[in-house]
């Protein structure tokens, strides 16, 4: 069993690795896409700065903790779509039959749909959330949490991209939907969680997961609480068994496309 | 002249055609776009202690008002025509086939990405209306009447962009990837003129702005139509007028150039 577990994680990394070094070919356009893309983020600097220059405090954030919410966001999203970039496009291979190929490997099958691809972009979003916390509030044990957080966040971002993708499987035209679904966890997970009162705080910390996945993190950073701590670890463990479980359910209504592809589309 | 115009209208009329089919997909994007004017409403809403406040000389509704027509002119005017499209025909070598038929391939990515914004924008503009009316309220001194001149200037903005945004795809004659020049120029038309309008932003940078994209994509049409004035109207006009001459000249130099290295490759 051990064994086998020890295997299936090799296998996963050597897919990720193949992954970034196929993304290498290209050195040039590889760091270009690294660097514009902390740029990129970087933009949203200047949105922050301005809007504090109107307000001192922001939904009961400063700008340090902006700055912290806006570096876990891009750090969880990076590191979820360096790893298991292929989640994002799964509705379109469940539709247009592409799961084939991953069917008859004798690994299993989510982690190699999952690990079949990797975003080069993401890479500069991972990086610029350390750079980030790094410029903005640094301090050793926020950085070991700020790591650990990226981990949860990246699990949460992924479980709950897979649970929409594998609406798919059941519903013909919920590729859009499960896309913009995880387009609105984005949308919400840079702007504080204060603004929002009522029936929306409900739906961020229950409907769409982005409570857990980066509002919680943020406030344990700045002032730790244990209660909440265990409440991450634990909704992280139980989305992810949850996202596992409806695809396995979802996978045996799928059926082929007949399609002669390899693995890595 | 007019038989030139005949060929891209045909293009336009069966993109058009063609993305009638797929309203149902188009109104799919309602949701990221409900989701982003509503943070910026709660945002808004936050930041504005008091609704009478004034800030950069906006009220709190214009303020969200302009918010929710920058995002519409952004949400109902993307496409991947204009970007990835272009980007992998030139890199898949698909130019090669394109360039050869009896029109300028320039355009005929203009005329279709036109047939496609068409579809979208007046759908999203319904959308913006009603989200607008029911959760904000009514803009106050709005008059019907002047969407006569705001609306031709929405259309231009979209054309500058696009032409702009095609530039930089152009690139890929040289570079592989044009991606990453894509987000940073989304990004500075985004933070600089969707996000906020350019009279937030300190005296000296509003004037740089003036000079930008910024001023003639976003800020202006939204402008006219949150706040309208007949001289502004005429310098929005006369500004997107100078850019998209500028832009198109651009542009054809920018392929012109592009052509020619695709010659010496061997495509």
């Amino acid at each position: 069993m051990l064994t086998a577990v020890k295997n299936q994680i090799r296998v996963c990394v050597f897919s990720v690795k193949y992954n970034i070094m196929r993304e290498m070919l290209n050195k040039v356009t590889f760091l270009t896409n690294i660097l514009f893309m902390m740029l990129n983020n970087g933009a949203f600097i200047i949105q922050w700065l301005i809007l504090f220059r109107l307000k001192e405090e922001i939904g009961g954030y400063s700008i340090h903790q902006v700055m912290l919410l806006w570096g876990l966001s891009a750090s969880s999203y990076g590191l979820s779509h360096i790893l298991f970039a292929r989640v994002f496009s799964l509705p379109e291979m469940i539709v247009n039959g592409k799961l084939d190929c991953y069917l008859v490997l004798p690994k299993n099958v989510l982690l190699s749909v999952m690990t079949s691809a990797t975003s080069t972009s993401a890479i500069g979003d991972f990086l610029y959330g350390f750079l980030v916390i790094c410029i903005f509030c640094f301090r050793i044990d926020r950085l070991l949490l700020f790591s650990l957080f990226t981990i949860t966040g990246a699990l949460i971002i992924t479980s709950f991209s897979l649970l929409m993708g594998s609406l798919s499987f059941w519903f013909v035209r919920a590729e859009k939907f499960s896309m913009h679904m995880t387009n609105v966890m984005v949308s919400f997970a840079t702007y504080p969680d204060g603004i929002f009162k009522g029936g929306t705080r409900f739906l961020l910390y229950l409907v769409i997961p982005v409570g857990l996945a980066i509002y919680h993190p943020v406030h344990i950073m700045t002032s730790f609480d244990v209660g909440m701590f265990f409440t991450v670890i634990g909704y992280t463990g139980l989305l992810t068994a949850a996202a596992i479980t409806v695809f396995y359910l979802g996978l045996r209504r799928y059926s082929s496309g007949n399609l002669m592809e390899s693995g890595r589309m | 002249m007019s038989r030139m115009l005949k060929k891209y209208t045909v293009i336009y009329k069966s993109v058009l055609i063609e993305n009638l089919q797929y309203m149902f997909n188009i109104a799919m994007g309602f949701i990221s776009y409900f989701i982003m004017c509503f943070v910026f409403i709660k945002l808004w809403n936050y930041i504005y202690a008091d609704p009478g406040d004034l800030i950069a000389g906006y009220t709190k509704e214009q303020m969200i008002w302009y918010v929710m027509i920058t995002e519409m002119v952004w949400f109902g005017a993307r496409s991947s025509t204009i970007t990835r499209q272009v980007s992998s025909d030139i890199r898949g070598g698909n130019i090669a086939y394109l360039m050869n038929k009896p029109y300028h391939y320039t355009l005929y990515i203009l005329a279709k990405y036109t047939g496609e914004w068409s579809i979208q924008l007046p759908m999203y503009a319904l959308l913006a209306t009603v989200m607008g009316v029911t959760m904000i309220g009514s803009l106050p001194g709005f008059r019907p009447v002047t969407l006569l001149a705001s609306v031709p200037c929405v259309i231009l903005g979209v054309t500058v962009n696009a032409v702009f945004k095609l530039c930089i795809s152009l690139l890929s004659f040289w570079i592989e990837d044009s991606a990453p020049f894509q987000w940073i120029y989304d990004k500075l038309i985004l933070v600089m003129g969707t996000l906020f309008p350019i009279e937030i932003f300190p005296g000296a940078l509003q004037f740089l702005f003036k000079l930008t994209p910024i001023y003639t994509v976003c800020y202006g049409p939204a402008k006219l139509i949150v706040d309208f004035s007949a001289e502004k109207c005429a310098e929005i006009l006369l500004t997107q007028l100078l850019y998209l001459c500028a832009g198109l000249l651009l542009m054809f130099f920018i392929y012109g150039k592009g052509v020619r290295k695709l010659y010496v490759n061997g495509g």
